[in-house]
């Protein structure tokens, strides 16, 4: 699949929850070609800082409008910069990268989706070709579990409930919904409604992924985890954004994937959880300075 | 844009003598910011680039170090990747066949944990056709053994180069380390040992932390600065070498535009490599031969090689042409 340098220009810009914005893009030829799950780094900036450009999930993609979608958090100078960008901003985009993520075999039976926080940018894109493609499956039968830290980081409820999915909200302060981590009431969701998923997709923070691929591994359900790393490139030239992965036939010497060229989609099974280090929460202010 | 009329005219000649080697241009990419090759062929037409300099080589694959394994920071990035490769077998059955069969002349960086090994590196790539010389990278900051030190110590320098020499009728190259006291020492050293060239810098050792975790940010805490941020540095280095020896320079270190490039050339550099620089633009190196091009012509120069080294020491005040005839003034 052949990548490419796109000039975009932004057509809407929103604040549609806490930080978090939705950008409305035209680019024709990254809409044409792009799928669920893949993603693109965007230049948020001609000029040396913020200097390299930034990877970004393709939340909605447009084909026949040649318009794409993105769902992003402001975190940092990059994602601060992006939001001041007012219509009318040209923005270079280099992509689709990226392996995304597959429909299942079994157009049947149930699927379960876990989006933890701004994870939830790809389900979107998603849920819609679940929907667009789903044989004998009911539209119900499409369970998301989606999480935030507090209730004014989530995405509004008629975004997702009006598409007739089941959708099961909650944040990790108890201000909407379950009180306590996605993962958890995944669980407990599961286990109540005996929902036994044919596939289980998730995006997330890393520690929150550690949890959905445990719970895949244990159930034994195929999962396609949406992995984050630092990203220099995003084509497999700088080998930065390594992930440590299961190493072929059994080996114990260290083995890492790229989550550039070999993700950002991988099956719990992939890599070894137990070597990543992660720091849990994200900071708890923004600071611009 | 209108087309400048001094612009016009015949082609300048771009093409450089680096010692034995003879190339199209003076741009080439640096090692480990374009892979093998193959990740921006649809990015850039290779066949364009004076060379292509693939990512450091050992004898056996290495995975490289845990992550997070980059960072960035104002105009730059920390990265420690740990010299990730899939080794030599790999490389010449799979990575190599790419880049020769695009006629792109390929510099080929390698590294050893041992003086042996870099000699048996070198004797591996010898007479291997496409291969149009060697870069010895003596200055990794992000590996624990051997690395560092080769580059960071004059006799042990002397002695990779040495053991490379022998093993090999390639050109051979040996990449500096700006993270010494005097980077003339190592240059010397390298050239009385055989290198032909020298290329410098390497990165720049440096690291970052995070002020919420209260942790470094990089799994290796240590790791290599590059981009825009080190092109003073890489400047300066690149001046101290020249001074130091008698032989082809090429320079290093946070060129992203033609401006950037030419500075390198005009202290004395005969070509240049351009690193981080890609990640951003894949296509930059070339824009920055287009620019180079144009410059050329402004300056009505017919080649690159009338511009090389033109440097005037003399530094003057930058409003000296107001000044002058003032001299009536108490
Ligand atoms: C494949 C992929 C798809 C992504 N899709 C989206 C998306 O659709 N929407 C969205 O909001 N974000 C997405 N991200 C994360 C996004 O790239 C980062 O939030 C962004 O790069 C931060 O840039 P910044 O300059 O604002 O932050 P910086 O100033 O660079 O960093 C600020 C903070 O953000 C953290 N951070 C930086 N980069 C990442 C990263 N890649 N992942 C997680 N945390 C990071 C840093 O560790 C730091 O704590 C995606 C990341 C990847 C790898
Ligand atoms: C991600 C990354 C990987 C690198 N890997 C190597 C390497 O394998 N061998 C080497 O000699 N230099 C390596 N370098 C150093 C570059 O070749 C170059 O010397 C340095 O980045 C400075 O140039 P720049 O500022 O244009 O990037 C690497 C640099 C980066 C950023
Ligand atoms: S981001 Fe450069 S290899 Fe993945």
């Amino acid at each position: 699949m052949s990548k490419f340098l796109e000039e975009a220009l932004i057509l809407e810009q929103r604040e549609v929850a806490q930080q978090t914005y939705r950008l409305r893009l035209r680019a024709g030829r990254m809409a044409e070609a792009a799928c669920a799950g893949q993603f693109f780094m965007l230049q948020v900036r001609e000029g040396m800082d913020p200097l390299l450009r930034r990877p970004f999930s393709f939340h909605r993609i447009h084909p026949g409008e040649g318009n794409i979608e993105v769902l992003y958090r402001v975190v940092g100078r990059g994602t601060w910069w992006l939001s001041r960008c007012a219509p009318q901003t040209r923005l270079n985009l280099l992509g689709p990268l990226g392996n995304g993520f597959q429909l299942p075999r079994n157009a049947g039976s149930p699927v379960a989706i876990v989006a933890g926080g701004i994870g939830i940018a790809p389900l979107c894109e998603l849920i819609h070709r679940l929907l667009a493609s789903r044989g004998t499956l009911e539209a119900r039968d499409i369970h998301l579990f989606y999480g935030a830290r507090s209730a004014g980081e989530l995405l509004p409820e008629s975004d997702l409930e009006d598409l007739g999915i089941s959708v099961y909200r909650g944040t990790d302060d108890g201000s909407l919904g379950y009180d306590g981590f996605v993962t958890d009431l995944f669980r407990k969701t599961a286990e109540e409604k005996h929902i036994k998923p044919s596939v289980l997709y998730a995006c997330g923070p890393l520690a929150m992924q550690y949890h959905v691929a445990r719970w895949a591994l244990e159930h034994r359900v195929p999962s396609q985890l949406s992995l984050e790393s630092l990203m220099a490139c995003g084509i497999g030239a700088c080998l930065g954004c390594a992930l440590p992965a299961s190493a072929p036939a059994g080996s114990t010497a260290d083995h890492y994937v790229h989550v550039c060229k070999d993700g950002p989609i991988f099956g719990a099974e992939s890599i070894q959880w137990h070597k990543i280090q992660t720091h849990g929460a994200p900071p708890p202010i923004f600071l611009y300075s | 844009m209108a087309q400048n009329p001094d612009a016009r005219g015949a082609a300048p000649d771009l093409s450089v003598q680096l010692g034995p080697l003879r190339l199209r241009n003076p741009v080439m990419v640096a090692s480990g910011t374009f892979g093998y090759g193959e990740e921006y062929a649809d990015f850039l037409d290779l066949t364009q680039l004076g060379a292509v300099v693939v990512k450091g080589i050992s004898l056996a694959p290495r995975p490289g170090n845990p992550p997070p394994r980059l960072v960035e920071t104002a105009a730059g990035m920390i990265n420690a990747i740990g010299l990730e490769n899939v080794g030599v077998d790999v490389f010449l059955e799979s990575k190599l066949p790419y880049l020769r069969d695009r006629h792109v002349p390929v510099i080929v960086n390698i590294f050893g944990n041992t003086l042996e090994e870099y000699a048996e590196l070198a004797a591996r790539l010898d007479g291997v056709p496409g291969i149009v010389a060697l870069e010895i990278n003596i200055s990794c900051p992000n590996v624990k053994s051997g690395g560092m030190i080769f580059g960071t110590d004059p006799a042990m320098a002397a002695r990779v180069v040495d053991a490379v020499r022998r093993s090999t009728t390639l050109p051979l190259i040996t990449k500096l380390t700006p993270n010494v006291t005097h980077i003339g020492e190592i240059a010397r050293a390298a050239v009385g040992a055989g290198s032909d060239m020298l290329s410098c810098i390497n990165t720049v050792a440096a690291m970052a932390v995070d002020i919420f975790t209260r942790r470094p940010k990089l799994a290796n805490i240590f790791g290599g600065l590059s981009g825009p941020a080190v092109k003073p540095i890489a400047l300066r280095c690149t001046y101290e070498v020249l001074q130091a020896v008698d032989c082809p320079v090429i320079g290093i270190g946070g060129i992203a535009t033609a401006t950037d490039a030419l500075e390198f050339l005009l202290l004395g550099a005969r070509a240049v490599q351009v690193g981080t620089a890609n990640f951003i633009q894949p296509a930059v190196t070339a824009e920055i031969l287009r620019g180079m091009e144009l410059f050329l012509r402004v300056q009505k120069l017919q080649s690159v090689e009338e511009y090389i080294g033109t440097l005037d020491r003399q530094c003057l005040f930058p409003f000296a042409e107001i000044a002058c005839g003032m001299t009536d003034l108490p």
